[in-house]
């Protein structure tokens, strides 16, 4: 009866963002699905057409279709994390409205679970229309859209965490330029989206391994290019999920909550 | 019939510095169906942290706090079914106009969008701002964004009322119309808990009063038998400006400057 009444505030709180979505769904289609077409743009036809292809798992892929399935890693990092992060600080600090929702009989519990939720789904649907392109290009299989959904929504989910928890314990907007430059921007210039991480000297590989893109892109890349499972991916994610969403609740919690 | 119970609460905290700071100490009062009671206490006294223990967004250290007869703590989502909320700060949704707003706002209490728009429509009207219906927060002036506020606290027909400061920034026009909807509403049977540092707006409005300093009741009753007990029927003398005294009956602001030393309203 509770868990009832509590996915019903969530899904309350999560059409809100839906709305306001809705609302201004051009002007959020633009912004989302730019920023991984120019990559999508330079990488992969760009420097696609100079390298040809790369040994990477085992196979050997046309370099485009290789970023072409990184750009979907990079989609649900920068989308999960830049939603949660800024627009997680904004709607806390700026506009209070979760503690406007949380004064309804929404609980905060609650508010922060619709927020990771929308948070996820938005980056899942960045992901999931990128993946369309790439099975209309001919790079995907023609199931890709549909079976990229459950990892883009549980890696975006993690990411989202990531950037609650940054929004959380920023004391102002400038503050997640830090966790920014220091984390997001190594994490999605070393972990697989560009090159195999096989070129990196082997500690590097081992430092790229314990950071969740890796072992998003290596997901990624099994459901997108049919490359051989790395099983170690799904215990990685699900640990960095789990201490990234808990982590992110519990400095909201302390944030908000005296 | 007793709407809100606030039984002995008290919230103590760590501030930025380290140190703990007793906000509210052991406060008590209750707000019948049809009665405003009022808070009184200049900036800083605890009225907005003992507001935020009421709806239950900060845990009490100790004591509790019943809308309706359910603890706000142990079961929230019951208790803030009949808790119309308006807070100090401005928390409207600014990504929403004026009437989604409302009808927004209501769906967190489980009405459906049609239900929300209808309630909406009407509050505005009742507002005086239904030729605001779609605009843009940002559009609003101060003083409509605070009465937007408090009509969106009333958007799901609350029967407990709980307003911090909502005539802050308010003239005195906009202040007189607020006045009158509040007593519309006490008129209506809704208990209402009045935050505020205006004497007057305690006087005009409250049944009841407690004097709040330094987080907690100095004294409570309403506010003809609270300057009767402090302050007996003799005019009161005050210097108006350098050299020239005024002599006017006593109000609370005189019974709150003689029990705590302090005033109620900046000078």
């Amino acid at each position: 009866m509770r868990i009832a009444a509590s996915l019903r505030a969530i899904r309350c709180v999560w059409m809100r963002y839906f709305d306001v979505f809705r609302k201004s769904a051009f002007y959020y289609l633009v912004t989302t699905f730019s920023e991984p077409f120019l990559y999508l743009l330079a990488f992969g036809f760009g420097v696609g057409s100079l390298v040809g292809a790369v040994d990477a798992g085992g196979e050997s892929v046309s370099y485009r279709r290789f970023v072409f399935s990184g750009i979907l890693g990079q989609t649900v990092l920068f989308q999960g994390f830049y939603e949660a992060s800024y627009g997680g600080f904004i709607r806390m600090y700026y506009q209070k409205i979760f503690e406007a929702m949380a004064m309804t009989p929404i609980t905060l519990s609650e508010v922060l679970w619709g927020e990771l939720a929308w948070d996820a789904s938005k980056a899942t649907l960045a992901a999931a229309i990128i993946a369309c392109i790439g099975a209309a290009l001919g790079d995907f299989p023609p199931y890709a859209p549909l079976a990229v959904i459950p990892v883009a929504f549980i890696s975006s989910l993690l990411f989202a965490g990531l950037g609650l928890a940054v929004a959380a314990r920023s004391r102002t907007i400038e503050e997640i330029s830090y966790p920014q430059y220091l984390v997001v921007f190594p994490m999605f210039l070393f972990c697989g989206v560009f090159f195999p991480l096989e070129q990196l000297p082997v500690p590097l590989q081992w430092a790229a391994w314990v950071l969740p893109l890796t072992s998003v892109n290596s997901l990624m890349r099994t459901l997108t290019l049919g490359f051989p499972l790395e099983w170690w991916s799904i215990p990685i994610l699900a640990a960095w999920l789990v201490a990234l969403v808990a982590y992110s609740r519990r400095a909201m919690f302390g944030r908000l909550v005296k | 019939m007793s709407l809100l119970q606030v039984e002995r609460l008290t919230k103590r905290y760590r501030t930025a510095d380290g140190r703990f700071l007793e906000a509210v100490s052991e406060v008590s009062f209750e707000v019948r169906a049809g009665e405003c009671v009022g808070l009184l206490g200049p900036n800083g006294a605890g009225k907005s942290t003992t507001i935020r223990c009421i709806s239950g967004f900060y845990p009490p250290s100790s004591g509790r706090v019943l809308i309706g007869g359910v603890d706000v703590h142990a079961d929230p989502k019951r208790a803030r079914q009949i808790l119309g909320m308006c807070s100090q700060e401005d928390t409207l949704d600014s990504d929403f106009r004026v009437l989604d707003q409302l009808a927004r706002h209501a769906t967190f209490f489980g009405l459906s969008g049609a239900e929300g728009l209808r309630r909406g429509r009407e509050l505005l009207e009742r507002f005086g701002i239904a030729d605001k219906a779609n605009e843009l927060i940002e559009s609003l002036s101060g003083g409509m964004k605070r009465r937007l506020q408090v009509a969106r606290a009333l958007v799901a027909s609350p029967t407990v009322l709980v307003l911090d400061e909502p005539t802050t920034g308010l003239d005195p026009g906009m202040r007189r119309s607020l006045w009158e909807i509040l007593v519309e509403q006490r008129g209506n049977g809704v208990a209402i808990l009045l935050s505020t540092h205006y004497m007057e707006e305690a006087e005009r409005l409250c049944d009841r009063v407690a004097l709040l300093h330094k987080g907690a009741i100095r004294d409570a009753g309403s506010p003809r038998s609270l300057i009767e007990r402090h302050m007996g029927a003799a005019e009161v003398e005050e210097e108006v400006r350098p050299g020239v005294l005024w002599r006017r009956p006593p109000h609370l602001e005189d019974v709150y400057l003689r029990l705590t030393g302090e005033r109620l309203e900046a000078p």
